[in-house]
């Protein structure tokens, strides 16, 4: 049960991620659609200029 | 700096990747080697190196050109992996190891007082030896110089990886995905979610891997230096998954798909788990080009251990120019030595097991990983003040 849960927060982490092209629940039809994805983009890119102020460079560029 | 900058997307990303579509397939692999010299000198002016930085493009040129003297078996391609190796030990480790015979700078007449790291050497270095090593066993084909360079070149992936296989990236650059809409769409949410990560939780964590030096250690409570270690963990992963989510989410936009370099390594049950988990693409070309041609498994155990263990120092001392990264390397080395004789002795772990024991199988493997971050992020005197501050107060 608990494996259940967690591989499903897992797929639904990587297809809200970008990893994986098919969504986690076949029933959430809207969760593919393309209002989904704008909200979704905006709020990406609404954290992203909330931090950005702090930024320092990538750890693994020529260390 | 490169991935979170403006400059990245609106002059090289978004114009590559629809020049790439627009193109017919035989111009293809030239558009990416335009860009890729173009994003090379361009962020070595600016972010690295200045002006020489920017010279050292001739490195890829001359790899290009030297690179078509490989055939299976001939010398050459053995002359090729010296050459990529000397240019990786000039540029990351002269100081370092003149340092090591002379002592400190101003005792060191070979001190190199302008060094500077070329864009990306430690990661295309691995491609060059890659390529190299794999015309010699006759693994892949030459390709056409343009489909070389568009390999090396390749900038999503050029600085910070995931490390490419020539023999994987060559049918996708000759056939790259058509579905344009999927592969925007998903590029796009990639590269957004490598950015969040970056920002929001990466560049959260450096206010308190920021005390990660002597003064703030020695002055600090006791409780809290684990906590400090703990966000370098957190820290280390969303920058470098975010790093590689990126990377992997602009190929993408070029209907091209590179390795995956994380795949959820903190949530493994063992280290071996972990290090096939971590920085997959390093693992799998360590695997590949340094631990089997040292014999791999099949030679007698004590040999087993002594592969494990000298693989793990390279990839420590790949990590970085200091005795620190060497004995991270050598950590995990014994880690996975220790793993070994284990899992010799009782036997591999079942299948199917409660979830307590793999929670706990987890948390213990997280624990000794986070441990060696200390040797990752602090030099080894720091080290040693943290872990005397830590375990005897």
């Amino acid at each position: 049960m608990m494996f259940q849960v967690l591989n499903q927060i897992k797929v639904t982490l990587e297809y809200l991620g970008g990893v994986s092209e098919a969504p986690p629940l076949k029933s959430f039809s809207w969760f593919r659609g393309p209002i989904w994805w704008g909200i979704w983009w905006a709020m990406l890119i609404l954290l992203t200029l909330c931090f950005s102020g702090q930024t320092s460079k990538f750890i693994y560029i020529d260390f | 700096m490169v991935f979170n900058t403006v400059s990245y997307y609106l002059l090289f990303l978004f114009p590559a990747a629809i020049a790439f579509r627009l193109a017919r397939s035989s111009s293809r692999p030239w558009i990416c080697s335009f860009f890729g010299c173009a994003f090379f000198v361009f962020f070595s002016l600016t972010a690295v190196g200045g002006l020489p930085g920017a010279f050292c493009l001739g490195i890829f040129l001359w790899e290009t050109m030297f690179s078509r003297l490989y055939r299976k078996g001939s010398w050459l391609c053995w002359i090729g992996v010296l050459q990529s190796i000397i240019f990786l030990t000039i540029f990351k480790y002269w100081n370092f190891l003149t340092g090591l015979y002379f002592g400190p700078p101003d005792h060191n007449p070979w001190y190199w007082k302008g060094a500077f790291l070329p864009l990306g050497i430690s990661f295309f270095t691995f491609e060059f030896i890659h390529y190299a090593i794999d015309r010699h066993r006759g693994r892949t084909e030459a390709g056409t110089v343009g489909e070389y360079m568009s390999f090396i070149l390749y900038f999503p992936t050029m600085v910070a990886g995931p490390v490419k296989r020539y023999q994987d990236f060559l049918p996708k650059i000759r056939n790259p995905e058509q579905d344009s809409v999927t592969n925007w769409r998903l590029g796009c949410t990639r590269i957004l979610s490598g950015l969040v990560k970056k920002f929001a939780i990466a560049d959260l964590m450096t206010a308190f891997t920021n005390h990660l030096n002597q003064a703030d250690i020695a002055a600090a409570q006791r409780w809290v230096l684990p906590l400090w270690l703990l966000a370098y963990g957190v820290k280390i992963y969303f920058d470098f998954s975010g790093y590689s989510d990126i990377a992997i989410g602009s190929a993408r936009l070029f209907g091209i798909r590179v390795p995956e370099n994380f795949d959820w390594p903190y949530f493994r049950t063992s280290i071996v788990s972990f290090w096939r988990h971590w920085h997959i693409s390093l693992s799998s070309w360590l695997t590949d080009y340094v631990f089997i041609p040292l014999g791999g498994s099949r030679v007698p155990t004590g040999r087993v251990y002594v592969n494990l263990f000298v693989t793990m120092l390279v990839s420590g001392i790949w990590h970085g120019a200091g005795l620190n990264f060497l004995v991270w390397g050598g950590w995990h080395g014994a880690l996975l030595v220790l793993h070994r004789i284990w899992t010799q002795r009782v036997g591999p772990a079942p299948a199917e097991r409660p979830f307590y024991r793999t929670a706990l199988c987890c948390a213990g493997t997280f624990l000794w990983v986070n441990t060696g971050w200390a040797f990752f992020c602090m030099d080894l005197s720091t080290v040693g003040v943290f872990f005397h501050r830590l375990l005897l107060g």
